[in-house]
């Protein structure tokens, strides 16, 4: 379950991994997801690998077909990842762009 | 020496008109009927069920049991995504080798079909990582990144992958207690509309309800006494990272690998000794992944080597893979899984298998993964 105070918590981390650039090392494209993503669907997924080696997963985001590539360079944004909760808090997240 | 005398398994399938419990009552009653033991003969329970606390608020699972078997005794739950089975059977042998002439019951359940999709695959998901979830990473998510990954490092099409389907569906036609009981063709597959790319819905197992049970005891004179068991030569467990992103290759599952040596070294025999396995195929990448990391297959030609269908019942191979239908046909009711594939085994091994019966079948192997590789449990089974 999203609780507000989840939400709150994992705002610390996401705001040291915004504005990364980094590679597509492996994707997908979910048609068949879980009932909280279900209004986005399809939505691809990818794996990125930063710099510094570090990886962080996202869904790409303002993309053609033809961008669904590995090699491909991104750089994280932050969006909004889920619809909101109960409580009304809206949860932000990490996603992608093409660079 | 662990020897298994018995086993049941409810049929597999959208069972609506039985609840959980009902259905781990059923395979209850007929693997203790098979082997002619009352309820007070049994010294402890293993249950091996993930979904049940999550989709149903039902937890507390082993005090129900007691009271369907009306019995006061240790009972266990194990919890390890769609290795729960295999885990919950690896804690009863463990369990055994310290505890000297004792009868245990292992059994696996998973009621799946009373909810939508979506909130099944939310359920599951839960096995997840925090991160791999806010990202609204399924499953077929996550194996489809492994799929699309492997496909490009060896240069296969999903035509390479689909041929797991399509022998597992046959297998499928050939076990009344199957969810699937069709044929399907390449073009079938091929068809059939994506879940998550490059994964389709025939590349998939379904949602399943269903319940398995076996009788393990390490009372020789008792195993003696039945008219079927198997010798347990191996059952060894590994965990490894939740996150697939933090693994060192996304191609291999390095817990099959790991619990994979260790089991054959405890069995002390070879790969080639074994005459049919049931691997964990949820997807069929992961049939052609676990071949690979199990060392049956050198890692990469496994796209190569399921198109030659030599692991097919009836092609006369020295090994025949998941002749119960797999995850993919048989269904994957996921705490019932690990508990179903180590009861083929057991059935192949004590000639049981009828029209999927693999001739003078002396040594198995049954494979359990949980989650995207989290866990997996690799049993190794002589007759």
């Amino acid at each position: 379950m999203i609780s507000p105070v989840k939400i709150w918590r994992r705002q610390k981390d996401i705001r040291k991994i915004l504005n990364k650039k980094g590679k597509i090392i492996v994707w997908t494209k979910i048609y068949t997801p879980g009932s909280d993503f279900k209004k986005y669907a399809p939505y691809p997924v990818v794996l990125v690998e930063l710099s510094t080696k570090e990886k962080i997963y996202g869904q790409l985001v303002d993309y053609d077909e033809k961008d669904l590539k590995t090699g491909k360079e991104v750089v994280s944004v932050l969006r909004k990842v889920r619809s909101s909760t109960e409580e009304g808090v809206i949860a932000y997240g990490v996603k992608f762009k093409i660079i | 020496m662990n020897y298994i005398t018995g086993y049941y398994t409810t049929r597999f399938g959208e069972l609506w008109d039985k609840s959980l419990f009902d259905l781990v009552e059923e395979a209850l009653r007929g693997v203790l009927k098979q082997n002619n033991l009352e309820s007070s003969q049994i010294d402890a329970v293993f249950f091996g069920n993930m979904l049940a606390g999550v989709l149903e608020n039902n937890l507390h699972s082993t005090s129900k049991i007691a009271e369907i078997l009306k019995i006061n005794v240790p009972i266990f739950r194990s919890e390890a995504a769609c290795a729960s089975g295999g885990v919950a059977f690896n804690l009863a042998k463990t369990y055994l080798d310290s505890n000297p002439n004792k009868n245990v019951l292992v059994i696996g359940a998973e009621k799946m079909t009373d909810y939508s999709p979506e909130e099944t695959i939310t359920g599951l998901s839960a096995a997840a990582s925090g991160e791999e979830q806010e990202t609204g990473l399924t499953f077929s998510g996550l194996y489809a990144m492994i799929a699309n990954f492997y496909l490009e490092k060896y240069h296969y099409t999903e035509k390479n992958l689909a041929y797991v389907s399509i022998k597992n569906h046959y297998h499928g036609t050939l076990n009344e207690k199957a969810h699937f009981r069709r044929k399907i063709t390449l073009n079938d597959v091929l068809k059939s509309p994506y879940i998550a790319y490059p994964l389709k819905v025939l590349d998939s197992s379904p949602i399943s309800d269903g319940a398995s049970a076996v009788i393990m005891t390490n009372n020789l004179s008792l195993a003696k006494k039945q008219k079927y068991s198997v010798s347990v030569l191996a059952s060894e467990m590994m965990s490894d990272t939740i996150s697939l992103k933090e693994r060192k290759q996304i191609d291999t599952i390095l817990a099959t690998k790991l619990s994979g040596n260790k089991a054959f070294k405890t069995a002390k025999i070879s790969r080639k000794n074994i005459n049919v396995a049931e691997v964990h195929d949820c997807f069929s990448i992961a049939e052609i992944l676990a071949m690979e990391d199990l060392g049956f297959w050198e890692k990469g030609k496994g796209g190569k080597k399921i198109k030659e269908l030599s692991t097919m019942y009836g092609n006369g191979g020295n090994l025949i893979v998941n002749t119960s239908g797999g995850l993919k046909a048989a269904g994957h009711p996921v705490g019932a899984t690990g508990i179903k594939q180590i009861g083929e085994i057991f059935l192949q091994l004590t000639n049981q298998a009828e029209k999927r019966q693999v001739k003078n079948a002396k040594y198995g192997l049954a494979h359990n993964v949980g989650g995207s590789g989290g866990t997996a449990v690799v049993t190794i089974l002589a007759s």
